[in-house]
């Protein structure tokens, strides 16, 4: 469902024929230091709009460091490179020289691994992105951060305390508010890097609920270690191992009948 | 049965090599404690003991009468403000309008000087010529002589004026751009007459164009420097009896230890003649029950009325006079000065009619209050010791002083400071990063004392040399006076305290959480709002604990102080709005660094000083109190 009237959509993006990918990844290399070693190596996949994709894999194959790839995120390592294919969003090559990663970032949001609300106020955590776009008007902040709370399944438990610090929620409640951030500036895309790993189960089955509800809205890629996980939330699944793409198809196929040994391998519990 | 678990190791009285490691480090820590207690308990028993010592002196300078006489001194002194100031102004406008004819006046004189020196032998025969003619004007032979002599002398003036060294005749430049003046007053100073030593016509003339046209200016000024003439005769009059008074008085309250103290010595003597005049000496001290101040002072209530009418005097001649000053001038110097005496005027009447008010509540026997005297140490406006008349312990001018360097430390520091934190920690490249911080920590290792050798040399040199640029005049405080000043300590403090904020502040900054940069990164906001909007916010707790803690480095610091604030213990002017900061002033450190090596240990003197002390260890205890709480309060938020 794409309901244009909502404030959550942004005026200035890009418009997305339904069937078309949102992102696509064309034999993509990177390196995190200066092309020694590739971290991935030749991965293309595209990702389609309005659905949940799962990265998985064991530890150190490369699927956070693909995520951190989509909002350029790994700028911030000094020796990191693309070193070879490219990203494009939208349609646009996010690595062109005259794209700017702050100006990709408020399309593609991102929720990291440990919950990390700012230490202020519930309503300035919500508000921060748009604050930054230099957004002043405070009815306009009121509306976007109600409803993005709303959205986050937030805000019947903090709304008679929006002024009260982020840091006095539970560790559920910090996710949902991080979440709550994200979406806040209307991204198109929400990466989402392992959220649920530093919660408890029934904190986790909330976030599960708001990632599906979500789905409506935003376009989520999603990595998570928790094989469940990625069978209950997402559409699509990709299977990543020591830097490379293994496997790309349906969430049910890779689990129900995945086409390379690795990926059953990997799916029954073999390893990893 | 086999024996188990034994204790292992040697032992030293029961003690193993654990407990006596463990004794050792507890002994080192509980030493510390004793020390740190002993020199509160020391500092603290001795500028306790001021205030009784304190009190006592201040009871004493009332009853002897120098309270009154006090009065006197301070409208003497607040009167000459206003003569120099008229004076200074005289001889600026001297110069502006009439700078040729001084600088030839001047330039005369130096010439004179040179003629005289070089030609003593050419003088002396014309002088004997002269008398040798005066005495036979009718010989021819001897009219011709000196004739000779004359000829001789204008040869050698010539030569030896056309020989001499401008500058060196003209030492203030007033000639310059006057060369015709300077090449007219050489030619007629070669007709100068040495025997006689009169002016030449043509210094004559200068001397006469600049009375004329002075005439009024000076009149003036010379009425003004004479108004006050009437008090100031009372008023050394009446020093001269209070002295004498105090100095009577304390010769009597030492009498008793005097005594003892020959009688004492006597027994050492060697001779029983010398004990026996030694004792004979001791006898001779009369000791009285107490000194008959009333009946030495009685002479002080009976001035009132004199110094009334002295006041009165000043009051009226000073009004004639301050009117008569002109008001065109043209130096602009000199137009600032006279107004500047002519706003203070009915300011400084004002508070010459209090201060005769106040003066003539004086009583010698009024009870003084133990905290009135208290609270002149803590608000007294002046230090002055070793002086001959009364010794004043006033905190206030070290207090101001030390207060305003630091203010102006920290307000450099900080923006320099947290500054550089924030771009080492958060927008610099590893590179940058390596070379940058150990820069800065470098500069902890400076001595101070090379930092106060610096600035007296190149800061404070640099600094006047760039207040004379004329379009910097806009800048408060330019052009500068003084080299050694509160900005140049400021500056330098600041460079002191840059290391210790910076490197707090840097771990502040290191604190807070990576995952809240990546947050903000993520949606959006660049790395310069992320660090104004995010980091700073989060880190502000440490930063203002860094920021305490400079202050406490800066206000505890010494010899930079005493060697640049240039050590002038008055409070500053604050009239001159920011300009103050080009003033010299004292500071609490410097007063203690300078002093303390030549009191002699109980004096009163010895315990201001060590008051002063105290007053900086609580203030530095409560600055670093405050740091703490802060990190304390903040740090969990």
């Amino acid at each position: 469902m794409n309901d244009s009237s909502s404030t959550l959509d942004s005026a200035d993006a890009p418009e997305v024929a339904s069937n078309e990918p949102i992102i696509s990844i064309d034999n993509l290399s990177f390196s995190y230091d200066l092309g020694s070693t590739n971290t991935l190596r030749d991965i293309s996949l595209e990702i389609p709009a309005g659905k949940v994709t799962a990265f998985i894999g064991p530890s150190g194959c490369g699927k956070s460091t693909l995520l951190r790839c989509l909002n350029r995120m790994n700028d911030l390592v000094d020796t990191a490179k693309v070193t070879g294919g490219s990203i494009s969003i939208l349609g646009q090559d996010i690595n062109a020289p005259d794209v700017e990663a702050i100006e990709l970032r408020k399309h593609v949001g991102m929720v990291f691994q440990k919950y990390n609300p700012f230490p202020k106020s519930i309503y300035e955590n919500v508000a921060y992105g748009l604050r930054v776009q230099g957004i002043k008007n405070k009815s306009v902040l009121d509306q976007a951060v109600e409803e993005s709370l709303q959205k986050s399944a937030l805000w019947d438990e903090v709304k008679d305390r929006l002024d009260s610090s982020a840091l006095g929620l539970s560790g559920g409640q910090q996710q949902r508010l991080c979440i709550a951030r994200a979406i806040a500036v209307k991204p198109q895309i929400v990466l989402m890097d392992e959220p649920c790993s530093a919660l408890d189960p029934i904190a986790t089955a909330r976030i599960e609920e708001l990632i599906a509800e979500l789905q409506e809205d935003f376009t989520i890629v999603i990595v998570t270690h928790n094989m469940q996980q990625a069978t209950r939330v997402s559409n699509r699944t990709a299977f990543f191992y020591l830097g490379e793409l293994i496997e790309y198809d349906d969430t049910s196929k890779i689990f129900g009948n995945p086409t390379r040994k690795q990926t059953e391998d990997y799916v029954s519990g073999r390893f990893g | 049965m086999a024996k188990h678990f034994q204790r292992k190791g040697r032992r030293f009285l029961g003690v193993n090599l654990q407990g006596w490691i463990r004794g050792f480090f507890g002994g080192n820590a509980a030493l510390s404690i004793v020390i740190l207690f002993l020199i509160c308990a020391f500092l603290v028993k001795e500028a306790a003991m001021f205030f009784p010592q304190h009190h006592r002196g201040l009871e004493l300078y009332r009853k002897t009468g120098q309270e009154y006489v006090g009065h006197l001194i301070k409208e003497v002194d607040e009167y000459t403000i206003l003569v120099s100031a008229t004076n200074q102004a005289y001889y600026q406008e001297l110069d502006a309008g009439y700078g040729a004819q001084r600088g030839v006046v001047d330039s005369s004189g130096g010439i004179m000087d040179a003629l005289e020196d070089e030609g003593d032998d050419l003088i002396g025969e014309l002088e004997d010529a002269l008398d040798d003619f005066e005495d036979e004007p009718d010989d021819p032979e001897i009219a011709a002589a000196y004739k000779k002599a004359q000829e001789n002398w204008k040869a050698f003036a010539r030569e030896t004026i056309a020989g001499l060294d401008r500058k060196e005749v003209d030492s203030f430049g007033r000639l310059e751009g006057h060369d015709g003046q300077w090449e007219a007053l050489k030619e007629a100073m070669v007709d100068w007459d040495p025997v006689e030593g009169d002016p030449t016509p043509f210094v004559a003339k200068a001397k006469a164009e600049m009375a004329a046209g002075m005439s009024e200016f000076d009149a003036a000024r010379i009425e003004l420097g004479s108004a006050g003439n009437t008090l100031k005769d009372l008023k050394n009059k009446l020093v001269a009896e209070a002295s004498q008074i105090k100095k009577e008085a304390v010769e009597d309250m030492s009498a008793a230890a005097r005594k003892a103290a020959i009688l004492e010595g006597s027994k050492k003597l060697a001779t029983e003649e010398e004990r026996i005049a030694a004792v004979a000496e001791a006898e001779k001290i009369v000791i009285r029950e107490s000194f008959p101040f009333a009946e030495k002072t009685a002479a002080f209530g009976e001035s009132f009325e004199a110094h009334e009418s002295a006041a009165n005097e000043l009051k009226e001649k000073l009004v004639a006079a301050v009117a008569k000053l002109p008001s065109d001038f043209k130096s602009q110097a000199a137009a600032e000065l006279i107004v500047g005496v002519k706003e203070r005027t009915p300011d400084f009447i004002e508070k010459l009619d209090e201060s005769v008010e106040e003066a003539s509540q004086w009583k010698w026997d009024a009870p003084l209050g133990f905290w009135g005297s208290t609270m002149k140490f803590f608000f007294g406006r002046d230090w002055v010791t070793n002086s001959s008349w009364h010794d004043f312990y006033g905190l206030l001018p070290l207090i101001t002083g030390s207060l305003l360097i630091s203010l102006i430390a920290l307000a450099v520091a900080i923006p320099f400071s947290i500054g550089a934190a924030i771009y080492v920690n958060r927008l610099a490249s590893r590179y940058e990063q390596t070379f940058i911080k150990p820069a800065i920590e470098m500069i902890q290792a400076i001595p101070s004392v090379v930092l106060g050798f610096f600035g007296i040399m190149v800061l404070g040199e640099g600094l006047r040399e760039l207040s004379q640029i004329g379009a910097l005049s806009w800048v408060p405080g330019f052009p500068m006076q003084e080299r050694l000043n509160i900005i140049n300590a400021g500056l330098l403090l600041a460079l002191m305290a840059v290391p210790t904020i910076f490197t707090l502040c840097e771990d502040a900054l290191n604190n807070v959480p990576r995952s809240y940069s990546e947050a903000s990164l993520a949606l959006g906001a660049s790395k310069l709002q992320t660090v104004t909007k995010v980091v700073v916010p989060t880190a502000i707790s440490g930063i203002l604990a860094a920021v305490l803690l400079g202050l406490g480095r800066i206000i505890g610091e010494t010899m930079v102080v005493l060697l640049v604030a240039g050590n002038k213990i008055a409070i500053p002017d604050f009239g001159e709005g920011l300009g103050v900061i080009a003033q010299p002033a004292h500071t609490m450190t410097g007063i203690i660094a300078q002093e303390m090596g030549e009191v002699s240990a109980g004096t009163l003197h010895f315990r201001a000083l060590f008051l002063v002390g105290l007053v900086l260890f609580t203030i530095s205890l409560m600055i670093n109190v405050a740091a703490q709480r802060i990190i304390k309060r903040l740090g969990h938020a």
